[in-house]
């Protein structure tokens, strides 16, 4: 039975480490860390399987070690990311077709992590809302709510950088 | 709005995938996988030996030692607090180490005892409670799960007046979570001391609720890394999830400055992450419902 279930984890690791390691880059922001967090994660999950009852949701049970391995880096380095009105001015100034990535990366960047987690896992990751709500220990309201007003941010957000660039 | 989660999409996926990846993946499963060896065969070790249960019992006689105390020429009757018995559980993966808590050298036997009473059949419930656990692991085959409790005790203050001793429990599975509860002694009068018991009527919810609710958003903030559930500081919980106010007798303990300290415990006003929560009220909130200030100062 072990050595089972041991294959099927270790089939979703290998099956979706570069997905992991953008989700944990998405939080770090930085190739390092991305790479110590996957380490950590796979540690972490190959070492405790057993505590896992259905082995049938073993992906959304990984992805939420990453997410809590990630959490967990960011709160003892305390990395802040944040951004400076004049920087994100000087993105905004910029001609649409060059700037285009930057301006929405640096929007979903900006938005706080509850609601970046959401639009990542449901519309980059393509989990079910369901799985969504496994991952994150939420209910499945709470995540639809959540994700409705991530997309309701992204789009005020976007709104305000083109207002300013009619100035 | 399409276009914009494409571009987001776009913009996620092309982080480039470092080429070392593989070999790490690799490299750290393989590594997982054989610490995870070494562990098993000291399991099976460890139950040919079978499970070992150390029953302490440390100071049972508790009255025989309240004795010894007083009778100690210039030694004053004092409260103590001692370690009555130890529920102890040491199997390679089941951890339990329960310290029942027993108040001695009070005047008033009969809250001592009852005190005492409560201390020993909540700690032999937690007790009786994780042996089952460990036996519906067993029965699943799930040897190799961790599971531990690890309950004590912690005096927070022993003055001329207050004696306050907080109990906790932490449970570990996969995460681990605490809960602690207090009570509170006065030992001039020797009776316990209640939330309400302090106040001249139940204005005192209001009051220290609204001051916690100021210093969770000063804390907020101050430090990003500070959740809590309050209405307005997370537009995710809904308002019947958010915290308004404290229970009428709410966790809490008086410090050694006098000072009252509200506590609520894990997932009770803030996420996991934030653990138990204290917060000290300062007198001044609280001055004008407050009975006297013997207590409080």
């Amino acid at each position: 039975m072990n050595r089972k279930t041991d294959q099927i984890l270790t089939d979703c690791i290998t099956e979706n480490k570069e997905n992991i390691y953008r989700l944990a880059y998405s939080y770090v922001k930085n190739k390092e860390d991305a790479l110590d967090i996957v380490q950590d994660a796979i540690y972490k999950a190959m070492t405790s399987i057993e505590l896992l009852k259905d082995k049938a949701v073993v992906k959304s049970w990984f992805y939420r070690i990453v997410i809590n391995t990630s959490l967990d880096f960011l709160r003892k380095h305390k990395r802040v990311h944040s951004m400076e009105q004049e920087k994100l001015e000087f993105y905004a100034m910029g001609t649409e077709d060059s700037y285009t990535d930057i301006d929405l990366a640096r929007t979903l960047e900006d938005l706080p992590s509850k609601y970046r987690e959401v639009v990542v896992l449901r519309y980059f990751e393509d989990l079910k809302i369901e799985e969504v709500a496994d991952v994150l220990h939420e209910n499945v309201n709470t995540v639809k709510t959540r994700l409705y007003q991530a997309l309701r941010l992204l789009r005020v957000k976007l709104k305000d950088t083109s207002l300013k660039e009619t100035k | 709005m399409n276009d914009i989660l494409e571009h987001l999409r776009k913009e996620y996926q092309s982080v480039p995938i470092p080429e070392e990846l593989d070999l790490l993946v690799n490299r750290s499963i393989k590594e997982a996988l054989r610490t995870r060896k070494v562990k098993r065969l000291k399991v099976k070790g460890m139950t040919a030996a079978a499970a070992i249960l150390v029953f302490l019992i440390a100071i049972n006689a508790s009255t025989t030692v309240a004795n010894a105390f007083s009778s100690i020429p210039g030694v004053e009757r004092i409260i103590k607090v001692l370690t009555l018995q130890e529920f102890k559980v040491k199997e390679s993966n089941y951890d339990a180490d329960i310290k029942v808590p027993a108040i001695t050298n009070m005047e008033n036997k009969e809250l001592q005892l009852g005190l005492n009473q409560k201390y020993l059949d909540e700690s032999k419930a937690l007790y009786d409670q994780f042996q089952a656990e460990i036996e519906e692991l067993k029965k699943q085959g799930l040897n190799d799960a961790h599971v531990g409790v690890d309950a004590g005790y912690e005096v927070k203050t022993d003055n001329d007046t207050i004696f306050s001793i907080g109990r906790y429990i932490v449970q570990t599975a996969a995460s681990s979570s605490t809960v602690m509860q207090f009570d509170t002694i006065d030992k001039k009068n020797q009776r316990l001391i209640t939330l309400p018991m302090l106040f001249q009527d139940e204005q005192y919810v209001k009051q220290i609720s609204d001051n916690i609710i100021a210093q969770m958003k000063e804390q907020m903030k101050g430090d990003d890394n500070k959740i809590y559930w309050i209405a307005g500081a997370t537009d995710y919980i809904s308002i019947e999830e958010s915290f308004s106010s404290i229970k009428k007798d709410q966790s809490f303990y008086i410090n050694k400055d006098g000072k009252l300290v509200i506590v609520f415990n894990k997932y009770e006003v803030a996420p996991g992450s934030m653990g138990i929560v204290e917060f000290v009220i300062p007198t001044e909130a609280i001055e004008g419902d407050l009975v006297s200030h013997n207590y409080i100062k």
